[in-house]
């Protein structure tokens, strides 16, 4: 009892603790600083990142998705909904095919479940939207999302298969 | 029975039958052996071989479906060797089968693809290329993708076994092999849906729901068909509301039911869902307004209704109003509808909106049959149908009686054209309507015509007209057939029911019966009538069972009376009715028309009134009585009927409250029908019934001409009349046409594709101009021009008509 009451009081008299604390604000002090500028910078992500919903197309332009409905049926918050009919040439393909972004919280099982790759969750996390109803992601939305970040998606894939 | 072992339980079957019966018989527990190939209602094929098990002391695996169970036998399901072989089958399947099921409509109800989880491999070594088979265009029922067709012949035998059409087949052989009808053409089978539910890949799946909707995403509920007197079990899938879609009844499929549907449906109780969400469905209540129609809600509507009736009522008094209710309503919906009526005074109560004949209805039993007939069909040895087109009207018991002919039974036909029924006849009498009582007089005559004091009981008429009768040779047959069968049943169908001289063929029909010691069964065409009798939906009989003195109008003297006021529910009559002009001409100068109706047409918006949206059967809750005077109840399946449509009961039980009567305060379906059972409990009451008058035999001339007006499979009532693929396959046969046969043609001096006039017997019915066609199936003396199609209206299914060249 008595000799732990005397370390402290030593400890306290020689100032310890304060250099202690004060040799990592020392350290960190001069090593490079981690902060970015955002939204003009931003950190690296994995290609693996699970970012905005997209719809994705065939080169030739045909939309993947051929309606089976895995990803409705897969994702635990209910945020896709479909409709499915029969297209002129015989195929089965959705006429509705909704998310709702605020029901979407990226698991990506969506992406797990689909056979043809079609809808992805691509790296991009800057999206907002400014009106009710925006949240609703739509199948024309989906595809051009798709359209837009092709390139990066396809880029993502090849990393992740690698 | 046999003793045997499988996979060391120790089991008993009936010697004979197959491993595979055996296991199946013995419940899953014991266990479950895989098939493609195999199934309970056809014959074998054991082509597919996927059920190899391995037996003790066998060489080689053995298949299941083809190999009899002997005493002591020794069969492992699970053992290596059996695994082995069955994951060996499953590859050599898989071979040519696209491995895509994302894309197909049966995934994930697919029995290939549910045992490939149990023995399919994970890889493959097969590199070359698949083969790929043309889809056949096989009508607008069932859609094909004969690659994913593992050559099962399921589809093939149902064909020629149960449908009793050979109209799939394998065409070429091993790699080459595929099934095709030989000739493209759409399927005529009125069951063909069936092989929907058989294939078990999805090679054939249905086109109305195709793409629409994936199996785990629908709910089954529990329903009783609604379109012929089977009361066939069918499950109702249903997909639950979504953002962008109401909850909708998406398929019909079948329930299995031994005693009645087995595990069948027929192509109208299957697809007439169809029709559900036609433009015609009425969403809302409406009301017409200084000859506007206008879109309203149920307070107002039932108010304006009830004002209507009750100024009729207290204008012309309760005799003015008349009621017709469709039997196809549950038995709940009829019984409300006369007791609502009838607490109104309403005299004028029906049902028996097909018949053109009531003389002997204060006669009738008041249970229609308890005859528990339908299973035994397959039994029974010698049928005599009279006035049935029993292939369009009811599918399923006439794939009964083929069966029944497969093992040698003889079916003799009485009929006004000889229809096609796709099984073998022993005999047939095809002659003109009223051919038809006079060639069952003969048969009477040539089983008892000798026996004087016989014919001295019967009524005046009918024992003339025996005693008239020289039976030929035809008749002859039949007589001694039937003389001679155990338990011969006697069939009336829809066209006996809606003769004009029906109480003759019945009383005859029933002599003829207790003479030979025969079964008579009522073929309906609707799916309640006898539900609507129970409930005694009818003008001469109270819900007691007891006879009114003064009984009210029939179906067909309410319209030819012209009243006041009508009642509609569940009807159109401008094609329900076997009197479209009757009926439109009473209810157009009707003052008040109040309609309960899931749909409405365009003679309905001119005649009615008040419309009342009410549920469809797929939507309904409350029971049908079927031929065997089984009552079936089923409750609602969706949450909701269509839009701000209602239950029937609830819609009558209101129309009565708003009426002020007391008594109908049902909270649920239940309570009415146990109400309504309480009722039947005492209903058995002897009573006198006095003897009725029949009318006198009507002359017939050289110039008669009679009606053959059917209802066409798909026109038989307001639902299948609006299922679009049904509507093609009508369209295809090319109905609206006056068929008769060559010596009439000669005798009217009109050929094939000339236009003739026809119109009903009456000085001022209004003539309808159709094309001829020359058919050697038609009676002499007999036109055949179907009922309930759209634009043609002539009073009397079988009446005489006149026709000018
Ligand atoms: S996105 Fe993929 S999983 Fe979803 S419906 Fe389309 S193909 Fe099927
Ligand atoms: S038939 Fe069955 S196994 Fe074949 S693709 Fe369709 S779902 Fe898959
Ligand atoms: S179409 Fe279907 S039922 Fe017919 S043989 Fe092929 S797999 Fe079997
Ligand atoms: S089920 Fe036995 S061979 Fe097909």
């Amino acid at each position: 009892m008595s000799l732990s009451f005397a370390k402290r009081q030593i400890n306290s008299l020689l100032l310890l603790e304060l250099f202690r604390g004060l040799s990592i604000t020392g350290r960190v002090f001069l090593t490079r600083a981690i902060t970015i500028r955002y939204p003009e910078e931003d950190t690296p992500i994995s290609p693996r990142f699970r970012g905005m919903l997209a719809l994705r197309r065939y080169a030739n332009g045909e939309e993947r998705c051929i309606g089976c409905r895995l990803c409705e049926a897969a994702c635990p918050a209910l945020a896709i909904t479909i409709e499915a009919d029969v297209r002129s040439d015989g195929s089965r393909r959705t006429t509705i095919y909704d998310i709702d972004a605020f029901k979407c919280m990226h698991c990506g099982f969506c992406e797990e479940a689909c056979p043809v790759d079609a809808i992805v969750l691509t790296s991009e996390m800057h999206y907002h939207m400014e009106a009710r109803g925006e949240n609703i992601f739509t199948k024309d939305k989906l595809l051009a999302i798709g359209d837009l970040y092709e390139e990066k998606i396809a880029q993502d894939r090849e990393k992740d298969n690698a | 029975m046999i003793k045997f072992e499988i996979d060391g339980k120790k089991i008993q079957a009936k010697s004979g039958s197959t491993i595979i019966e055996a296991a199946d018989a013995a419940g899953v527990d014991v266990s479950h052996i895989p098939r493609f190939c195999y199934h309970s209602k056809l014959s074998i094929a054991a082509s597919c071989r996927m059920c190899l098990v391995e037996v003790e002391n066998g060489r080689k695996p053995l298949p299941a479906c083809a190999t009899t169970v002997t005493a002591g036998m020794k069969i492992y399901t699970k053992s290596h060797q059996a695994m082995q072989a069955q994951k060996e089958v499953m590859s050599f399947l898989l071979i040519n089968h696209p491995l895509d099921c994302p894309i197909c409509d049966q995934g994930g109800e697919c029995e290939l693809q549910d045992l490939s989880m149990g023995y399919g491999r994970t890889s493959t070594s097969f590199i070359e290329g698949k083969r790929s088979i043309k889809d056949k265009d096989i009508g607008p029922l069932i859609a094909t993708e004969m690659t994913r067709c593992i050559h099962c012949t399921r589809c093939v035998r149902f064909c020629s076994e149960i449908a009793g059409l050979r109209e799939l087949g394998i065409l070429g052989r091993g790699e080459h092999s595929e099934i095709s009808t030989y000739v493209e053409h759409s399927m005529q089978s009125e069951l063909a849906g069936n092989i929907i539910d058989l294939c078990p890949v999805g090679a054939l799946t249905s086109k109305p729901f195709r793409f629409k909707a994936r199996a785990w995403e629908l709910r089954a509920r529990a329903g009783i068909a609604g379109h012929d007197c089977l009361g066939s079990n069918i499950n109702i899938h249903i997909k639950r509301e979504s953002d962008s879609q109401p909850e909708r009844i998406m398929r019909v499929v079948s329930r299995t039911n031994e005693k009645l549907n087995e595990t069948w449906l027929s192509d109208r109780d299957r697809f007439s869902y169809t029709g559900l969400y036609h433009a015609d469905r009425l969403a809302r209540p409406m009301i017409k307004q200084i000859g506007k129609w206008q879109e309203t809600d149920w307070e107002t509507a039932l108010t304006v209704a009830t004002q209507k009736l009750q100024n009729v009522i207290a204008q012309n008094g309760a005799q003015a109003v008349g009621g017709l209710i469709s039997p196809n309503s549950t038995v709940e919906e009829c019984y409300l509808f006369q007791a609502w009526l009838r607490s109104l005074g309403v005299p004028h109560i029906d049902h028996r909106i097909r018949q053109s004949d009531f003389d002997h209805q204060i006669q009738s039993p008041l249970v229609w049959s308890t005859c528990k007939c339908v299973q035994s069909l397959e039994e029974t040895t010698s049928f005599l149908l009279i006035g049935s087109f029993i292939r369009e009207e009811q599918p399923l018991i006439t794939s009964r009686i083929r069966k029944a002919t497969q093992g040698g039974a003889r079916v003799h036909v009485i009929n006004p054209v000889d229809f096609d029924f796709h099984l073998t006849l022993t005999n047939r009498c095809i002659v003109s309507p009223w051919g038809m009582v006079c060639s069952l007089a003969a048969i009477a005559q040539v089983l008892f015509g000798n026996d004087k004091k016989k014919l001295n009981i019967m009524p005046k008429p009918i024992a003339e007209l025996i005693r008239q009768q020289k039976p030929n040779t035809v008749e002859h047959d039949i007589a001694r057939d039937l003389q001679q069968d155990k338990a011969p049943l006697i069939l009336l169908g829809a066209l006996a029911q809606a003769h004009p001289y029906f109480s003759y063929l019945r009383v005859l029909s029933e002599t003829i019966a207790i003479e030979i010691g025969a079964k008579t069964l009522h073929l309906t065409d609707s799916a309640n009538e006898a539900g609507a009798w129970l409930a005694t939906a009818l003008p001469h009989r109270r819900i007691d069972g007891v006879s009114i003195k003064e009984p009210g109008y029939n179906a067909k003297a309410m319209l030819a009376k012209t009243l006041k006021s009508y009642c509609l529910f569940g009807l159109e009559p401008t094609y329900d009715s076997a009197y479209p002009e009757l009926a439109r001409t009473a209810l157009q100068q009707a003052e008040c028309v109040i309609v309960c109706s899931a749909f409405k047409n365009k003679a309905m918006l001119e005649y009615a009134d008040v419309l009342l949206p009410i549920a469809t059967h797929l939507e309904n809750e409350g029971s049908f009585v079927n031929i065997e005077g089984t009552r079936q109840s089923f409750q609602r399946s969706v949450n909701k009927p269509f839009a701000e449509a209602r239950c029937g009961w609830k819609v009558l039980r209101v129309l009565a409250n708003f009426m002020g009567r007391p008594g109908f305060d049902y909270q649920t379906v239940l309570e009415l029908s146990s109400e309504l059972s309480r009722n039947l409990e005492n209903d058995l009451q002897s009573e006198h019934i006095p003897p009725v008058d029949f009318k006198p035999l009507p002359t017939v001339s050289d110039n008669t001409v009679w009606r053959c007006g059917y209802w066409p499979i798909y026109r038989n009532d307001s639902l299948v009349r609006r299922a679009e693929p049904l509507q093609v396959l009508t369209v295809e046969q090319d109905l609206a046409k006056l068929r008769l046969g060559a010596a009439l043609a000669t005798h009217l001096k009109v050929n094939n594709g000339d236009r003739v006039s026809v119109s009903s017997d009456h000085p001022d019915a209004k003539p309808v101009t159709l094309q001829v066609l020359i058919d050697q199936r038609i009676a002499d003396a007999t036109v055949c021009l179907p009922s309930g199609l759209p634009d043609i209206a002539i009073n009397g299914p079988l009446s005489v008509v006149r026709i000018t060249t």
